[in-house]
């Protein structure tokens, strides 16, 4: 029972994580209809400049504030440039540019530092503290105050500000948004670039445990595609819901399933993803798109 | 009439050349480029197998390289474990292949587009580590060796060159295959399918069962180029069948063009001698090429290299028309005067 329950909170810690970028996944989704399997190379791309500037002798912090502002702007000149000429094109297009941005971004991130892997300075300070027989890192508890705030700090942002609103609008009524005035094109570019910075937060609170190294967020993003498909594409507190299931299935499984380990542990979020898109494919908290033929 | 003849000619041409290229093929390089040759042959069979489901089908899959790997698996552990020839091990590579499409295919394909991507991709990334896993049928890290096929007295030739001109054979049947599935009543069907699904099933059509059909065939002609690959190779390793070999076989089917049967062999040895060649220079750099590519080609030039060669040649007919038909109207005016 005592390990049942560390494994809970262990497995929520890395939750938050999957939520975080499944979170970016989503925001990307809700804008643009394309789901971007690079999310992950990107955020390690950010997570490898702030590792680099922190090389350089810049305080942590500042590093940090710093190339949140830089991920922001490479996801909106990533759209700009490369998906806003095909915007619109189908399915099939969108998944093959996402791959070879998947590609080309760990290309770079090997080209400039290489295969071997680096570690990258914990945010969280190490201590734990014990109640009952669970042991509570201060980093889990970090991870997870951390997701908390970014989801209050967007839905403030969706829900309070002009800009937010506007954003949702662009997203759910693309053709229409601009009759009332807002620039549809911005907005999208600003949700790329928004999501470029979540997926960065994501990637710099999962580098201390995996170390900085190209393929990095690889399994992540399984997690995370698994976690958003679970919540539901157009959800955002769906992605977040999915992500805490995916990291708790995934560190249960990995427990309790002998088989399984410590290297079959990505199989358990595609066998979410398998069961979920048989049973309810819309996700738990997604909601069925009504196509008009 | 005319433009529809011209496009036969063209593609005929295309087809005619390649056919020459790769029957020079062993007569031209030394034996060392033969090998790599056959395994560029056993690769554009799978990339091949993509170009059915994504150009004439509109579906897309990320986890060809797994289906390989199957193929591959399977000709390993049935030649080494039941002493099989290796000839007789390639239809159980297709089947288990297939098989395995099949699995894959049933939650995916009832929620088209995004969900088969998300599966293919898991699957890609699934792969190595359970080939590494499975050790007691896969040999884990080890992976399996077995003896390179003896060369038969009738033939002309060495060892390398008779495994080329197996995997040429090889090619030649899954052409045949792929030319009778895209062309008729079946290649129709396909294409329907992927052009306006409404319209299709509304003639009659079953989407699900043709896309499942489509999904199946495709990886099967993928295990059957991993059978291929393992016979080529004499050793399968999860080495061998890493997660970058599933983005290799979609980077060449976007490199040649999806929507030919040419365009695979284009494709093949753009993704077998690019690394090769760009390794030299910087170990990243045949990711950040691949990369570029994927997203230049969807910018670009959807149809591939092919596309490009065949708007580019139909461009160069239509001046070389003009002209003459210039040269005629000037002809027929300058007439009268004489």
């Amino acid at each position: 029972m005592q390990l049942f329950l560390q494994q809970v909170v262990e497995g929520l810690a890395s939750g938050a994580i999957y939520g975080s970028l499944a979170l970016a996944l989503v925001l990307i989704y809700r804008a643009t209809r394309i789901v971007n399997f690079a999310q992950g190379e990107m955020a390690t791309l950010s997570a490898y400049l702030a590792w680099q500037l922190h090389q350089w002798g810049v305080p942590f912090a500042l590093c940090l504030v710093i190339i949140a502002a830089v991920s922001f702007v490479m996801g909106a000149l990533t759209f700009r440039l490369m998906i806003r000429p095909v915007l619109g094109a189908s399915d099939h297009t969108m998944v093959v540019i996402c791959i070879g941005f998947f590609v080309g971004f760990e290309a770079i991130c090997l080209w400039f530092w290489g295969a071997d892997p680096r570690a990258f300075p914990r945010i969280f300070p190490e201590y734990a503290w014990t109640i009952g027989a669970i042991r509570l890192t201060a980093n889990n508890l970090g991870i997870l105050v951390s997701l908390c705030i970014m989801t209050l700090g967007l839905s403030a942002l969706f829900r309070f500000t002009r800009i937010g609103l506007a954003m949702r609008a662009s997203a759910a009524e693309r053709e229409k948004s601009p009759l009332v005035g807002i620039q549809v094109e911005t907005m999208l570019m600003l949700g790329w670039g928004l999501a470029a910075t979540v997926g960065f937060i994501a990637a710099v609170l999962v580098a201390p445990s995996l170390f900085l190294s190209p393929p990095m967020m690889v399994s992540v993003v399984i997690y995370a595609l698994a976690a958003a498909t679970l919540g539901g594409w157009d959800s955002p507190a769906g992605a977040i819901v999915g992500g805490l299931v995916v990291g708790v299935a995934e560190s249960l499984c990995a427990t309790f399933i002998g088989f399984i380990g410590n290297e079959l542990k990505v199989g358990v979020p595609f066998a979410l993803m398998a069961v979920i898109l048989l049973v309810r494919p819309q996700g738990l908290f997604g909601t069925t798109a009504v196509i008009r033929a | 009439m005319r433009m529809m003849s011209t496009e036969q000619t063209l593609r005929g041409a295309g087809a005619l050349t390649i056919a020459l290229a790769l029957l020079l093929v062993p007569a031209l390089f030394p034996n060392f480029l033969v090998y790599q040759f056959s395994l560029t042959l056993t690769y554009a069979i799978a990339i091949l197998g993509l170009n059915l489901l994504m150009g004439f089908n509109g579906q897309i899959s990320v986890a060809h390289g797994v289906f390989f790997a199957v193929g591959g698996y399977t000709t390993a552990i049935f030649m080494t474990r039941y002493g099989m020839n290796y000839l007789a091990t390639l239809p159980f590579a297709v089947a288990i292949a297939a098989l395995l499409g099949f699995v894959v295919g049933v939650p995916a394909l009832r929620w088209q587009g995004l969900p088969l991507a998300f599966i293919t991709f898991g699957l890609a990334v699934l792969g190595p580590p359970l080939a590494l896993k499975l050790e007691p049928i896969t040999k884990g890290a080890t992976g399996i060796s077995m003896p390179k096929p003896e060369v038969p007295t009738w033939f002309p030739g060495n060892q390398d060159t008779f495994i080329y001109a197996l995997c040429l054979l090889g090619i030649a049947i899954c052409v045949l295959i792929a030319w009778r599935l895209t062309s008729g009543d079946t290649g129709r069907s396909l294409r329907a399918v992927r052009d306006n699904p409404l319209i299709a099933e509304s003639l009659g059509v079953n989407l699900t069962k043709v896309r499942l059909a489509a999904f199946t065939t495709s990886a099967g002609f993928a295990g059957f180029g991993g059978g291929l690959f393992a016979i080529v190779n004499a050793y399968v390793s999860p080495e061998s069948f890493q997660m970058t070999k599933s983005f290799d076989f979609l980077v060449g089917a976007i490199v040649g063009g999806i929507t030919s049967i040419s365009g695979a062999f284009i494709g093949a040895l753009f993704v077998v001698f690019l690394p090769d060649w760009s390794a030299d220079m910087n170990i990243a750099l045949s990711g950040l090429i691949y990369g570029g590519a994927m997203v230049a080609m969807m910018l670009v030039a959807r149809d591939g290299v092919v596309g490009l060669l065949g708007s580019l040649s139909r461009a160069l007919l239509a001046r070389l028309r003009s002209a003459r038909d210039r040269g005629a109207a000037i002809a027929t005016k300058t007439r009268p005067a004489e």
